[in-house]
């Protein structure tokens, strides 16, 4: 099923649904674990009783047996809520190779929907930006929501710049439950202020997840002569030259990545580099780790 | 250092292709596109210089490749010097006509042509060749002087004449095929006579420079000679005064009035000499009359004594051959009796007795041998007897002539004997009213021959033809047509023979031809063309023709020929012998041939009478010739201009060698670079 998953497969299937039925039953099948994982009731722990509990919970099974008294938890039966911000800015137009980064963001985002709303029963929602919100599709678990969140990936087309200011401050504003957001950009921008515009999603209890896209070309660069390089949202040009590309360039790179992951982390959120190379599943398993942490 | 084509050089406006498109053009590249410039800094300075140096590589060898190429198409050369093997061409021309046998000219000219042989610079090419008679070329060009100077020695004083405009032929034909400078020498006594009558003939081409060398005394020394013999080639009757005597022409070039004895030899014993008085620098006539020679061949010889500075020209020799008249057989059909008593008429007169007719009925000739007469005359014959014709074919292939003439019936009887042909119809002019007069008539044909044809169309106008037959020529040679374009006298040759066709008849019924004066000289110059005798003896010129056998013979299928030369020599190998169709008459004196048909002939050689005129070119004709030759500037011996002493090396080769390595590296370094640039896009 590995094969299924290959991005490179993937951008020749046309149909969203197709495309994340595909990755996400073959994703599933892979974990060798019931698709009803953490729906049903479930015992999850006992805790030792403090003034001020609930006594409802107290397992009187076990006062019983030992006269002490425990708290019996469970894991929790409502269903979370999972939020995609999507950047469609023009940086997410660049490609080395099928599938370009806006189309792999794309995958992810069609594979979590489908992956929460027919697997996990969550509430999921959407939100395209650049530097002005685009689309936003609110979470909601009715009938009819994951093909409206398919049209809304659909009509999602790269354009103007990436601006995280203005659409993070929308979604604070629309938030009304804890969930799940998850951030699907290429993060052209200072780790700093990516974490400061991110980082008050966390303030109501989100978990937020980054997934950072960025094309392997982007990654290691290879020039094999000078050449005049464009930048796709900006349309400035520079002459770069093959020597610095192999070297200053990667370093740069690297450094921008490892800060971003830092201050992510540091900031109690989590940062994934996705590659539009890799399977699509990296994502998927990182959003269900989460999902199981948090709930 | 010059450009042969200098007007290529406008190609030199192409160098600004090159120049715009590296220096004027903004170079183009296809922009790449990124994410974000984010992290990506300008290129720096060290790596844009060495891209540019690329450029300027590239530019510098597209430049140079453009340069080459007009340069070849301007084909540059440097001037080298001459004196390198190869570099000039030496053409010396010894004049060795018979003029060059006066005095000690033909010494003194070959002895200044080695001295300028021996001149020659080791390594330049030179080529000897012969003015006199024909202009022959004796040696390739080649710098090795042991063979030329063999070349020029073995060349021997010649009897021809020479003759300027044949040398300038020569050399402008010598011009298309040897491009080289040409130094041509001419050893020579520079005979006015053997300048032709159009300066043009001897203009030289642009790349040869004359030299003249004159020798022999200016002026000329005085000089007698016998200028022409009149005399008869065949006499069969010594006492006959009109044919039987011997006239001579002595002149005397550059000569006072003096009395001059002329003598005539005959086999080599003088029988008579008569004084004359030449006026100066004029020309008298002397007369021998009557001839007494004996039976055969005769060699015979006008000769002015007393010395001069010219003795080689003081006789003329001639041949005269002493027979008893010759048998003529006329074949007549037993009706016609007129045609024998016109032709044996006319030929008794024309030829003074040389010829005897023996006329007979056809009907009577079976037992004839034509062998035995000098020709035959076939007069309106309808049928021969067969053997009779059969032996005349044989009579005919082996040499003998028959004059046919178709007459009144001929239409009744179409085939014509030994003809090959029938008569196709007849024009009978005489029911018309009208009679057919004579239209072309080829007066260079021997039966016809006049040197100066009156008016009256040399007196064929006013014969009338009544009655005509109609043959097809085929091959034969129509020598006479009517007004109305139909042929009336042929000739066919028939191995060594000759068949000469007449379509009308020799009577008066036919045609009012025998009634004419023309109709015995027609008869007379026919009968001697027949019989052979033109070509038996008499007298020719140095480097004339003598037919040895038919044109028209295969080789091979009769007797070798044989010449014995005036210095008792063969000219002939025996492969010649038995293929040469011609000989040349070289020398003077008297040749002995026998002719493929069997006879015998005795020809008196002379050399052109012209050579015997001594008088050189006045100098400013020679000045002017030879700075004609040299493009404007006047040439003297040992005088060589500056100019000549260079030629032009041309270096095209060598440019288009560089042209073809810019060329390659050219397309090496630009496929470097658009490689690079193709993978980075």
């Amino acid at each position: 099923m590995q094969r299924f998953l290959d991005p490179a497969v993937l951008a020749g299937i046309s149909s969203l649904d197709l495309l994340a039925k595909t990755v996400v039953d073959g994703f599933v099948a892979g974990l060798h674990r019931s698709p009803d994982f953490g729906f049903s009731q479930e015992f999850a722990e006992y805790r030792a009783y403090t003034p001020g509990d609930d006594l409802r919970h107290v397992d009187w099974n076990l006062f019983a047996r030992t006269e002490r008294c425990y708290l019996k938890r469970y894991r929790g039966e409502t269903n979370s809520q999972l939020t995609v911000l999507l950047d469609a800015s023009n940086s997410m137009r660049y490609t080395s190779g099928p599938p370009i980064k806006m189309d792999y963001a794309r995958f992810i985002a069609a594979a979590l929907f489908y992956l929460a709303i027919r697997n996990q029963r969550d509430a999921a929602g959407l939100i395209v930006f650049d530097d002005e919100v685009r689309e936003y599709i609110r979470p909601s678990t009715r009938p009819g929501q994951l093909a409206r969140l398919f049209a809304g990936l659909e009509q999602a087309m790269p354009h103007a710049r990436t601006d995280f200011a203005k659409p993070l401050k929308h979604f604070q504003s629309s938030l009304h439950r804890r969930g799940i957001a998850i951030v699907i950009s290429d993060f052209y921008e200072d780790p700093e202020t990516i974490v400061q515009n991110i980082a008050p999603l966390r303030f109501h209890g989100n978990e937020v997840i980054l997934f950072h896209i960025l094309d392997p070309q982007e990654i290691r660069p290879v020039l094999k002569g000078s050449a005049i390089l464009v930048d796709l949202e900006t349309d400035q040009k520079i002459e770069v030259v093959p020597e610095y590309a192999k070297t200053r360039y990667r370093a740069k790179i690297d450094a921008h990545v490892e800060q971003l992951r830092t201050r992510t982390r540091a900031a109690g959120m989590d940062y994934q580099l996705l590659v539009t190379d890799q399977p699509l599943d990296l994502a998927l398993r990182e959003y269900l780790t989460l999902r199981q942490a948090g709930n | 250092m010059g450009f042969l084509a200098p007007w290529f050089l406008v190609g030199l406006a192409a160098l600004g292709v090159p120049v715009f498109v590296h220096l004027l053009k903004r170079h183009v590249t296809t922009p790449r596109p990124v994410s974000s410039l984010m992290f990506f800094e300008r290129g720096t300075q060290s790596s844009t210089r060495h891209r540019r140096l690329k450029y300027l590589l590239l530019f510098a060898l597209r430049s140079a490749l453009v340069l080459l190429a007009v340069l070849a198409f301007a084909n540059p050369f440097v001037r080298r010097a001459a004196n390198d093997a190869g570099g000039r061409l030496l053409l010396i021309v010894l004049d060795n006509s018979f003029s060059m046998r006066a005095g000690s000219r033909f010494a003194d000219a070959k002895k200044q042509a080695l001295a300028t042989l021996a001149a020659k610079p080791h390594g330049e090419k030179a080529q000897i060749m012969v003015l006199g008679g024909q202009f022959e070329i004796l040696s390739q060009p080649t710098a090795d002087d042991t063979k030329l100077r063999a070349a020029l020695e073995s060349i021997q004083p010649g009897d021809g004449h020479a003759d300027f405009g044949e040398m300038g032929r020569a050399m402008r034909t010598l011009a298309d095929t040897v491009r080289v400078p040409n130094d041509l020498h001419l050893f020579s006594d520079m005979q006015r006579t053997a300048m032709p009558a159009n300066f043009a003939d001897v203009v030289l081409p642009a790349n040869a420079t004359l030299t003249l060398h004159p020798v022999g005394q200016v002026p000329a020394p005085p000089n007698w000679t016998i200028e022409s013999v009149e005399a008869p080639s065949q006499l069969s009757d010594p006492k006959d005064l009109k044919r039987s005597r011997v006239r001579a022409v002595v002149a005397g070039f550059g000569t006072p009035a003096a009395t001059k004895s002329v003598s005539l030899v005959v086999n080599g014993k003088t029988i008579a000499t008569r004084k004359v008085n030449v006026p100066a620098g004029g020309r008298a006539t002397v007369e021998f009359a009557p001839l007494d020679l004996g039976y055969g061949f005769n060699r015979c010889a006008v000769r002015v004594e007393g010395s001069d500075a010219f003795p080689a020209d003081d006789a003329r020799v001639f041949t005269v051959r002493r027979s008893d008249p010759e048998r003529v057989l006329f074949v007549h059909a037993a009706s016609d009796t007129r045609s024998s008593t016109y032709f044996g008429a006319a030929l008794e007169a024309g030829t003074q007795n040389a010829f005897v007719m023996q006329s007979m009925p056809q009907e009577e000739t079976s037992d004839i041998d034509p062998s035995r007469f000098a020709f035959v005359v076939l007069s309106d014959t309808a049928a021969l007897p067969s053997i009779f014709e059969h032996t005349l074919a044989q009579y005919v292939a082996k040499g003998g002539s028959v004059l046919i003439a178709l007459g009144a019936g001929a239409a009744h009887h179409t085939p014509i004997p030994l003809w090959g042909a029938e008569v196709r119809d007849a024009h009978n002019y005489a029911r018309t009213g009208n009679a057919a007069s004579m239209g072309q008539v080829d007066f260079g044909y021997p039966a016809l021959e006049q040197a100066q044809p009156e008016r009256d169309n040399g007196g064929w106008a006013e014969v009338k033809v009544f009655y005509a037959a109609l043959v097809d020529p085929e091959h034969a040679r129509v020598v006479a047509r009517l007004a109305d374009g139909t042929p009336l006298l042929f000739d066919k040759q028939l191995g060594e023979g000759h068949v000469v066709l007449f379509a009308s008849g020799l009577e008066n019924l036919t045609n009012d031809l025998p009634l004419h004066p023309v109709f015995v000289a027609f008869v007379d110059h026919a009968a001697r063309y027949l019989s052979g005798d033109e070509r038996l003896s008499g007298s020719k010129l140095v480097d004339s023709f003598v037919q040895l056998r038919s044109t028209t013979e295969p080789v091979g299928t009769v007797a070798n020929v044989e010449v014995i030369d005036p210095r008792g020599q063969r000219p002939l190998s025996l492969s010649e012998a038995r293929m040469a169709q011609t000989i040349r008459l070289a020398h003077a004196g008297f040749y002995q041939i026998r002719l493929a048909n069997g006879r015998d002939t005795l020809i008196g050689v002379n050399p052109d009478s012209r050579e015997s005129n001594l008088e050189p070119l006045p100098k400013d004709l020679q000045q002017l010739w030879s700075g004609s030759a040299s493009g404007g500037g006047t040439q003297t011996a040992g005088t060589i201009s500056n100019e000549a002493n260079y030629r032009p090396l041309s270096l095209w080769w060598y440019v288009m060698l560089l042209a073809l390595v810019t060329a390659f590296a050219e397309i090496a370094v630009a496929g470097r670079y658009m490689g690079t640039q193709r993978e980075a896009l």
